[in-house]
């Protein structure tokens, strides 16, 4: 019983916080994604490239970033790096994000362009495409719509791992428990609470995938048009 | 209407195709035929330069291809049929006959509709035209093949074993629209071991053994009295 009363009052004390919290939570995971998104398309590009040197230079971004923790990550972006660049806490933790997420981004994208039966290509060009339009139409969307669970996937994580960012003072969701715990010193109730709020974003980010899988799907039978 | 002089092809140390020397005339049709990795796909392949040969010419109505050539204008004017039909499965029958004309020629959405749609009837497949490609029958996915090769109004159609995948009872509805194409007057270059198609529609059938063309002639001679014992060696297996 007295569990709930303490939840109650930690929505009382905090519910105005949690909810800017999560708008913050939600908005630097987007931003971070968009940049990790970008970052992907570009060093897959690198990576599927025959000149040896962006196969070099795509190898060593990946190799540094799956290497090293993303917390080092973080605070190197913030902190190690003030001398030089000062970044405010937001921009430096959606980049850090971005970085970390999209070398792991680029390797879903090259591993579904892989993927794709290189019949494709042949067949595409067989027709007189050039080798960039024929990609463009016909192994990229294919190789999209084959990448979409582990894009998921891989955005699930990143909405997770936006929680980190709490140590360079982005009052995102878990800095906010933090401070909360440290106010109200229930930190059973605290961190379930805001266990409940990642919960439920990461379920309605997993419906929202689920419809453009679903969408991506030619396969489904469709509703038929009436011209 | 294509001519091959002295084309030679090699993978690394592996030489599959040797002095090769073709002539094709206008609306001929030849057949192409030998053993496994005797270079048949790969000649194919060179002719519509999917595969750049390493010597020799290849001469397209005349105007020989070379570096400076645009080879994406060729192989408008190259079709070809693969053994595994490779349809675009992210699109409809319509808009995979649609595509190469709407997005290479430029040619205007209705005109290209129209058209593909006067393909698809011509190849049995009207009632089929908003299907995707895996909701169809091997043999219905091969004439869908020909048709989009067709919709950009090739010179010469070239056939990479068009059958071989499908069950038997498939072979057939495919066959038929390459002789009606044949019929129509198409240049056609095809490999096959369908020696009931050789025996009917060539103008000549090719033995190629090894990377060389060992034998060729009117399939009537072909075919009753084949000169080279590889050749009658390889139509006693296939027979
Ligand atoms: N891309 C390639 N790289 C290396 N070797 C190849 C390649 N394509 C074909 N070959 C080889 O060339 C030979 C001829 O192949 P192919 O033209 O496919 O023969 P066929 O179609 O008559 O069976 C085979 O030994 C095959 O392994
Ligand atoms: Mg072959």
């Amino acid at each position: 019983m007295e569990f709930f009363t303490n939840i109650l009052s930690i929505f009382q004390e905090h519910g105005t916080a949690f909810l800017e919290a999560t708008w913050l939570t939600v908005s630097i995971t987007a931003v971070s994604l968009l940049i990790a998104t970008l970052i992907g398309v570009v060093v897959a590009g690198l990576k599927l490239s025959s000149i040896k040197l962006l196969n070099l230079i795509a190898d060593l971004y990946i190799g540094i970033i799956r290497g090293t923790p993303l917390i080092v990550q973080i605070m190197f972006l913030y902190y190690g790096i003030a001398n030089f660049i000062m970044l405010d806490s937001f921009t430096a933790g959606a980049i850090a994000l971005g970085v970390h997420s999209g070398a792991y981004i680029a390797e879903i994208f090259r591993g579904a362009i892989q993927s794709i039966d290189k019949g494709q290509l042949e067949a595409a060009r067989s027709l007189g495409m050039p080798t960039t339009l024929a990609m463009r139409r016909i192994v990229f969307p294919q190789a999209f719509k084959r990448a979409i669970p582990s894009l998921g996937n891989q955005f699930i994580i990143g909405l997770k791992d936006s929680s980190l960012v709490a140590y360079i003072s982005v009052t995102e969701l878990f800095n906010t428990a933090l401070s909360a715990q440290g106010e109200n010193y229930m930190p059973f109730e605290t961190y379930f609470v805001v266990g409940i709020y990642y919960l439920i974003l990461v379920l309605i980010f997993t419906q929202i995938m689920n419809r453009v899988e679903r969408k991506f799907d030619v396969n489904r039978p469709k509703k038929v048009k009436v011209a | 209407m294509i001519q091959v002089k002295q084309l030679s092809k090699s993978f690394a140390d592996l030489e599959v195709l040797k002095n090769i020397d073709l002539e094709v005339e206008k609306s001929e049709v030849v057949v192409l035929i030998g053993g496994s990795g005797s270079g048949k796909s790969t000649l194919l392949r060179c002719l519509n330069f999917l595969e750049i040969a390493n010597s020799g010419e290849i001469l397209l109505n005349g105007k020989s291809i070379d570096d400076k050539t645009n080879l994406n204008k060729v192989r408008e004017k190259v079709g070809m049929v693969f053994q595994h039909f490779n349809l675009f499965p992210h699109k409809t029958v319509l808009e995979n006959v649609m595509e190469a004309p709407i997005y290479v020629k430029g040619v205007d959405k209705q005109k290209a509709k129209q058209q593909a749609l006067n393909l698809l009837e011509k190849v049995g497949l009207k009632e089929h035209v908003h299907y995707y490609p895996d909701h169809l029958s091997g043999g219905q996915k091969q004439r869908v093949a020909i048709a989009r090769s067709l919709a950009m109004e090739p010179d010469v159609m070239l056939f990479d074993e068009p059958t071989s995948a499908l069950d038997p009872e498939l072979v057939g509805e495919v066959l038929q629209v390459m002789k009606n194409l044949a019929e129509e007057g198409m240049t056609m270059i095809v490999v096959t071991h369908e020696m009931g198609f050789a025996r009917e529609m060539a103008d000549r059938v090719i033995m190629l053994a090894d990377g060389v063309i060992i034998e060729e002639g009117h399939p009537d001679e072909f075919f009753t009295n084949p000169k080279h014992d590889r050749t009658q060696r390889f139509l006693k297996q296939i027979l």
